[in-house]
């Protein structure tokens, strides 16, 4: 086990720098950004000298390998717009980003299970037909317009929640429904198929056959062979969380990653931009490891090599 | 002399499909003596299956059983409810499949699964039944059974997987151990040495076993009496002797003149000509008539019953009907 995720760990280093590279390239090719750092009316030394202090002068190559030599050491540059080191400044947001994810990951989760299971143990039934239909809906309903129907019915006209920011835990209740809903949706079609097929296999006929109570029928033998795949879709939502809730961060001017990223893009802040992309790429392959580690402790008939 | 103590009367078990209804097992009566091997022979679609699943009620939408009595034990099982069905399942009347790997959840131990049933139905604590279950695997001849107690199902070979079935089958002594083609996945000599386990272990728990296959060698080796299925009903039911001797149908004639023996190399295997009819539109008169070599009109026409034409030996054809009524 520890050999195998030593491996898997050794493999995230040439997947971070192809990453590097592609995000390197382009910023490099999105412009210069002394033009954006001095006032308009710069003079040409001023502008030439801040570029031959950056290194801009350099060559491609070289200066992807300054950018790199730099990033081991943790310095992703400066950000102009907040004049700090620009992984602290994503590091500090990391923690809001979490948390939302967390709660619309849990959100999900207790709403999927029973819905998915019900759905699949009665399939055709009126239950099963009120949960498909919801997921249909909550997954075709875009986050934003979530969003702002959740606002304006809680926050606008009844007035029980806030309409934006973070701080307490009301604070967190609308985005974490808004993000959760369309996962929610998406999870109680898994549970629901990977249930109902799991229901036909021959060793639940077994399992019937040993005239053990129907609840342990479905939640002993079905479902624990449903987590396998339940498990690891979750463990992948939630690196698309981390690093993709970005409208719902904007819409509930929730201070997390996906916030920062939009707002440093539309600025230009380049060194911000890149230490997201960064700090997200290696939440995405950690979480993916991290499936693929909890799918194999789920699913005996695989081994770790 | 053996008494019955299961009897099946008129079951008729319908799949209620779209395309129509389907009369999988229809008018099917039978009876399982004390201590006996009952074997029910057929082609696949024959309704043998669905005859021992609709016995341990285990027969799911949109199959249903329409009509009829399951008598065991002097109570009738059709009215049972799921909760006393429970108590039945797997501690009176066990089963074992086909195919022992899908069988067996993959993601339970061995032992957890031959476990659970004692615990279930003998109300152990777990390390008893833990101590039940090891000693269940030697019975079966696993080698180092404590080992095997903590090993899953794809780590064990074919033979040993259907050797813990037949473990967890027997695990709470059942009076019935229904055998649903217990050795058809498995290679030729791992087959004689599962029924012959079988065997021996019958006579140690006392069981009875209605065994569904359709391979005639096992027949020969292990049953007392055989019920041969065609097309949802019972075609001929007599002692293994007989059948193999004076077979009276001519669907058992065909599937015994298609089966190859040993001592008969050089004799050529006849197969029975054409396939099982459609059984949404089952034919008004015998549902083999298409198949016969000897149909004649009466045969496409009107249904055969089920006649006596001998004690103990049951013929449904027109043939046997007529010279049973000349004598």
């Amino acid at each position: 086990m520890m050999h195998y995720i030593v491996r898997r760990m050794l493999q995230i280093i040439p997947v971070l720098l192809i990453i590097s590279f592609i995000v390197f390239t382009l910023v490099f090719i999105a412009g210069d950004p002394v033009a954006l750092m001095l006032p308009e009316d710069a003079a040409l030394e001023e502008i030439e000298q801040l570029r031959e202090s950056l290194g801009l002068n350099e060559p491609f190559y070289i200066q992807y390998g300054n950018y790199v030599f730099r990033m081991i050491q943790g310095d992703f540059g400066e950000s102009f717009r907040y004049g700090q080191d620009a992984l602290s400044v994503v590091l500090e947001r990391l923690p809001a980003t979490f948390e939302l994810a967390i709660a619309a990951i849990v959100i999900a989760i207790m709403i999927a299970i029973p819905f998915g299971i019900w759905s699949a143990t009665k399939q055709n039934s009126s239950i099963d037909l009120i949960a498909t239909g919801a997921a249909v809906v909550g997954k075709a309903m875009p986050n934003f317009w979530l969003g702002i129907m959740l606002i304006l019915l809680f926050s606008v006209t009844l007035g029980v929640l806030p309409v934006s920011g973070r701080g307490s835990i009301a604070h967190l209740i609308l985005p974490a429904i808004t993000l959760g809903t369309g996962i929610a949706a998406e999870m109680t079609r898994l549970i629901r198929s990977s249930m109902l097929e799991i229901l036909n296999q021959d060793y639940i006929r077994t399992a019937k056959s040993k005239g053990i109570k129907s609840v342990h029928v479905i939640y002993k033998h079905a479902f624990r062979n449903a987590l396998i795949p339940f498990v690891t879709i979750t463990a992948l939502q939630t690196s698309t969380l981390i690093g993709g809730a970005l409208i719902t961060e904007t819409v509930f001017a929730w201070p997390g990653i996906g916030q920062l990223l939009i707002q440093a893009v539309n600025t230009r802040d380049m060194a911000i931009v890149q230490a997201c992309v960064m700090i997200i790429a290696a939440i995405v392959i950690l979480m993916n490891l991290l499936a693929d580690i909890i799918y194999r402790i789920l699913d005996p008939r695989i081994k770790l090599n | 002399m053996k008494e019955p103590f299961i009897h099946i009367k008129n079951l008729r078990t319908y799949f209620h499909t779209e395309d129509g209804t389907v009369p999988a097992v229809d008018d099917v009566s039978l009876s399982i003596n004390k201590g006996e091997i009952l074997a029910i022979v057929g082609e696949s679609g024959s309704g043998k299956s669905v005859t021992s699943l609709s016995l341990m009620r285990l027969i799911d939408p949109p199959g249903r059983i329409e009509s009829g009595e399951i008598l065991f034990e002097g109570h009738n099982l059709v009215d049972y409810s799921m909760k006393k069905m429970r108590a039945i399942r797997g501690n009176k009347i066990a089963m074992i499949f086909q195919e022992p790997l899908t069988s067996l959840n993959p993601v339970f131990t061995v032992g957890n699964q031959i476990s659970e049933s004692i615990i279930e139905h003998q109300h152990k604590s777990k390390k008893e039944a833990k101590q039940l279950t090891i000693e269940m695997l030697t019975k079966v001849g696993i080698p180092r059974p404590d080992r095997v107690f903590h090993s899953y199902p794809h780590a064990l070979s074919g033979g040993m997987r259907q050797r813990v079935m037949i473990a967890m089958a027997l695990s709470c002594n059942p009076e019935l151990l229904i055998a649903d083609e217990p050795t058809t996945a498995l290679d030729v000599t791992i087959q004689a040495q599962i029924l012959h386990l079988m065997k021996e272990l019958i006579i140690e728990f006392e069981t009875s076993i209605l065994l569904i296959t359709h391979d005639l060698g096992v027949v020969a080796e292990m049953a007392d009496r055989v019920i041969v299925m065609y097309g949802g009903q019972i075609v001929e039911e007599t002692d293994v002797f007989t059948l193999f001797k004076h077979p009276k149908h001519p669907y058992t004639k065909g599937l015994l003149s298609s089966t190859p023996k040993v001592h008969e190399l050089k004799e050529e295997l006849v197969p029975i000509p054409g396939s099982v009819p459609n059984p949404i539109d089952y034919p008004i008169g015998c549902r083999f008539a298409d198949r016969c070599a000897l149909v004649m009109e009466t045969c496409r026409t009107v249904h055969p019953e089920l006649i006596e034409v001998k004690p103990g030996h049951l013929v449904r054809c027109w043939l046997h009907e007529r010279k049973g009524e000349g004598t």
